[in-house]
């Protein structure tokens, strides 16, 4: 496979992982400034998705509807989820030859999807969910196109590697906001809205109830978060999938590419699996943090060097 | 047959062939068509119409426009009515292009070679050698097979009287073919199962017969030759047809970016090393193609590729140094390429042309520019040409000094009547003006033409310009099987 396809094949799995993270992310605090008793803040999400500086954050941070325009629609905002779409579709159009046709075809009408002008009506003036609803269920429906249609070869494990390897960085990313929230004060009390807020954006409330018979405490969802082999959001399971997807192009490789990049992906696996980090402690989980997001960042500048032709 | 509701409101012009109508009435190659659309309930094609918009923007099949900072996507316009070809009038078009393109091919190897056509007195030295896309890099270059042209696409008309004219021969990287492969994938969603009650040849097999063809041209001592489709990149108009050309034959579609030239070798940058290429079908103009033989500041193209091909270690498809073929000054002369090369009559008559550089003619077309259509020899999409029906005394004027001041550069013709074709517009059928582009594939096999091509309509009423670039549009070709 060509170093320029694998690369757009790379980024085009982690816009779109990015944009379904985005969306639950939205759709949660969302969720959670309807239920507010006070003015919800949404100061957080417009420092993590977006560019405003801090005057035009005040300007907004408690107008949920234009909260969502910016994020979601502004082309001026880099990160917004339009850009986001156009950015994985600009890399799908030019890898078509190593994709299929009917996941071409879905990601081309996600595109069309976000630019209907119903969705902007939606969010500035109907029900805001309707429209993320839609989005992510569109999103979804892509992800089971690849599981369905992709032949299980080099494109398809490059598009997993950089999918999970996303969601590895989302998942650090969103638990380090949530805590951040609170100073990494596990006792604090809006400590557990928090961490429920956090299950939420992870999808993860579910498997969290389930698991811990309704009972919300702190060192059991940081657990499900980091450690949980089969929640999906966790970052263990991410870690581990990059691992696997990764080995699986071990083959087509050549060794002098494979081993820097693998031996990263193990001492990453390894830092978070065999770490002593205290879930009861805020500065140790932050310092695991710390650590599994300044990994991720090295696997993915050594999958730049060794696979897509940077030196 | 007597005419149905839905022809009510079609009205031929007189001195126009009618693709669908003739004095006597529908043609029969039309009666199952027009009998279909006849019985559908009035809003069935409103529907069919928005239909077809639909499907073109889903599955992606756009070009993008980019103003403002942001990218509108584009159709390229579809009219879901198609043109009907009949078997005996595709075998004269089959015969003709098949002839056409045997002489040009002679012509590209005799003028980068020897020279015969020179010295014989047929084509002026003077007319080759200002041409600017004679490539003097090309001289005594072997191409493989002797094959020039792999891939062509020639633009017929057709005038009042029903015969095929050829307008222009396009030598270097045609483009369309995958609107023709595409409108016919639109016409079976949109009319099921009128195509095989039609008995419409199939057009599916155009990649294979290319991709055939294209392994067919690598080195001998090959035997699992990488092929490659190298593509100017994403922002390319054409680009849509790159990739599906490159998905449809299972090859790389990649970027000059990807190739690398080690020792004279093409090799393009993969995952897992450097890999050798032994064809490229190239969608680069030759301008492009190498920045340290042509354009210096090309980044399009691939340093050092023009040695490989020169040394015969890659082919590329089709063959620098074709324009020459190609150029409107020069066409003018292939009716006596045919006679001069393979002691034939041409089957397809060429538009009477004349050259400007000749002061007789250049008389002449001034004299009678309301007639004329004006075109300059190295451009294509409708640009640079000036039509005399339609243009202003300013617009003349202007044109007349351009002429004088290079008169190589000009060539004139009669305005052809081109023939008509009903479009669905507005909610009723109305003629509109049509060209035929067929695909042909020259290999070392020899030639194959694929029984359809790339029917394109003037869209505006009254227009004769079927270039997408000027409001063009396209529609499915069928040619039935006899």
């Amino acid at each position: 496979m060509l170093s320029r396809v694998a690369e757009s094949v790379f980024w085009l799995a982690r816009y779109m992982e990015r944009t379904n993270g985005l969306l639950r992310v939205l759709r949660t605090n969302y969720v959670a400034s309807q239920d507010e008793m006070k003015e919800y803040n949404w100061r957080s999400v417009l420092q993590t998705y977006g560019y405003l500086n801090p005057a035009q954050i005040a300007k907004i941070e408690y107008d949920s509807r234009a909260v969502l325009q910016y994020v979601l629609l502004d082309r001026n905002n880099d990160a917004s989820l339009i850009n986001n779409i156009t950015r994985a579709r600009e890399n799908a159009k030019a890898v078509q030859d190593h994709i299929t046709k009917e996941m071409w075809h879905n990601l081309n009408a996600y595109y069309l999807l976000i630019r209907e002008p119903q969705i902007e009506q939606t969010v500035k003036y109907g029900d805001p969910l309707t429209a993320l609803d839609a989005l992510l269920k569109h999103g979804l429906f892509l992800y089971g196109t690849i599981t369905m249609t992709m032949t299980r070869g080099e494109a398809y494990n490059f598009l997993n590697v950089g999918q999970y390897l996303e969601r590895a960085i989302i998942s650090t990313d969103v638990t380090d906001i949530k805590l951040k929230e609170v100073g990494y004060d596990l006792k604090h009390e809006a400590m557990l809205p928090s961490l429920r807020y956090l299950l939420f954006s992870l999808s993860g409330y579910e498997t969290y109830l389930k698991s811990s018979k309704g009972v919300v405490e702190c060192e059991s969802i940081m657990k499900q978060v980091l450690y949980n082999q089969d929640f999906v959001h966790s970052i263990l399971y991410c870690m581990e999938h990059i691992d696997r997807y990764f080995k699986r192009l071990h083959l087509q490789s050549i060794s002098e590419s494979y081993q820097p990049v693998q031996f990263l992906i193990g001492k990453g696996l390894s830092n978070l699996k065999y770490s002593s980090c205290n879930l009861k402690d805020g500065a140790s989980i932050k310092s695991l943090l710390v650590q599994t997001r300044k990994d991720l960042q090295q696997i993915s500048r050594a999958l730049n060097t060794n696979y897509f032709g940077y030196t | 047959m007597m005419p149905p509701k839905i022809m009510e409101s079609y009205h031929t012009q007189a001195d126009v062939w009618d693709e669908l109508m003739s004095e006597k009435g529908v043609r029969e190659s039309y009666h199952h068509l027009v009998k279909t659309i006849d019985t559908l309930p009035a809003e069935e094609l409103d529907n069919k119409d928005e239909l077809a918009k639909k499907l073109f923007m889903t599955q992606g099949i756009t070009f993008t426009v980019y103003s403002d900072n942001e990218g509108v996507e584009k159709i390229f316009p579809f009219d879901i009515i198609p043109r009907i070809i009949e078997a005996r009038e595709w075998a004269i078009i089959e015969a003709g292009i098949s002839q056409r393109l045997k002489a040009l091919n002679i012509f590209l190897k005799d003028i980068y070679h020897q020279q015969f056509i020179i010295k014989d007195g047929i084509i002026p030295a003077k007319l080759i050698y200002s041409c600017p896309l004679f490539l003097r890099e090309m001289i005594n270059v072997d191409v493989p097979f002797d094959i020039y042209s792999h891939i062509s696409g020639i633009d017929l008309i057709r005038d009042a009287d029903g015969s095929f004219y050829v307008l222009e021969d396009n030598l270097r990287t045609p483009s369309g073919v995958s609107y023709m492969l595409e409108n016919r994938s639109i016409t079976f969603r949109i009319f099921p199962d009128l195509i095989p009650r039609n008995n419409v040849r199939r057009v599916i097999e155009y990649p294979s017969l290319l991709l055939q063809n294209l392994m067919g041209l690598a080195n001998r001592q090959t035997s699992n030759p990488t092929v490659v489709l190298l593509t100017p990149g994403v922002y390319n108009s054409a680009y849509f047809e790159h990739t599906t050309l490159a998905r449809l034959m299972g090859i790389e579609l990649v970027e000059g970016r990807d190739l690398v030239v080690e020792n004279h070798h093409v090799y393009m940058k993969t995952t897992r090393g450097l890999q050798k290429v032994d064809v490229i079908y190239r969608r680069v103009d030759d301008d492009f193609i190498d920045p340290l033989t042509f354009r210096p500041d090309s980044v399009l193209g691939v340093p050092g590729i023009y040695w490989a091909y020169r040394k015969g270690n890659v082919a590329i498809v089709n063959a620098m140094g074709n324009g020459v073929a190609d150029d409107k000054a020069v066409y003018s002369y292939v009716p006596e390429m045919i006679r001069y090369y393979l002691n034939e009559e041409p089957i397809l008559k060429n538009v009477p042309t004349y050259e400007l550089n000749v002061p007789e003619n250049r008389s002449m077309v001034f004299a009678n520019m309301d007639k004329m259509v004006v075109k300059k020899t190295n451009e294509s999409g409708g640009y640079g040409m000036l039509m005399g029906n339609k243009a202003t005394p300013e617009e003349m004027e202007a044109y007349k000094k351009a002429i004088l001041e290079d008169p190589r550069n000009f060539i004139a013709q009669p305005i052809i009547n081109l023939s008509s074709s009903p479009c669905y517009i507005n909610g009723k059928l109305q003629p509109r003006r049509v060209d035929l582009r067929p695909f042909a594939l020259y290999g070392p096999e020899g030639i194959k033409i694929v029984p359809g091509g790339l029917t394109r309509v003037a869209l505006r009423e009254g227009s004769l310009v079927v270039n997408s670039s000027q409001g063009g549009g396209s529609k499915d070709t069928w040619v039935l099987g006899s």
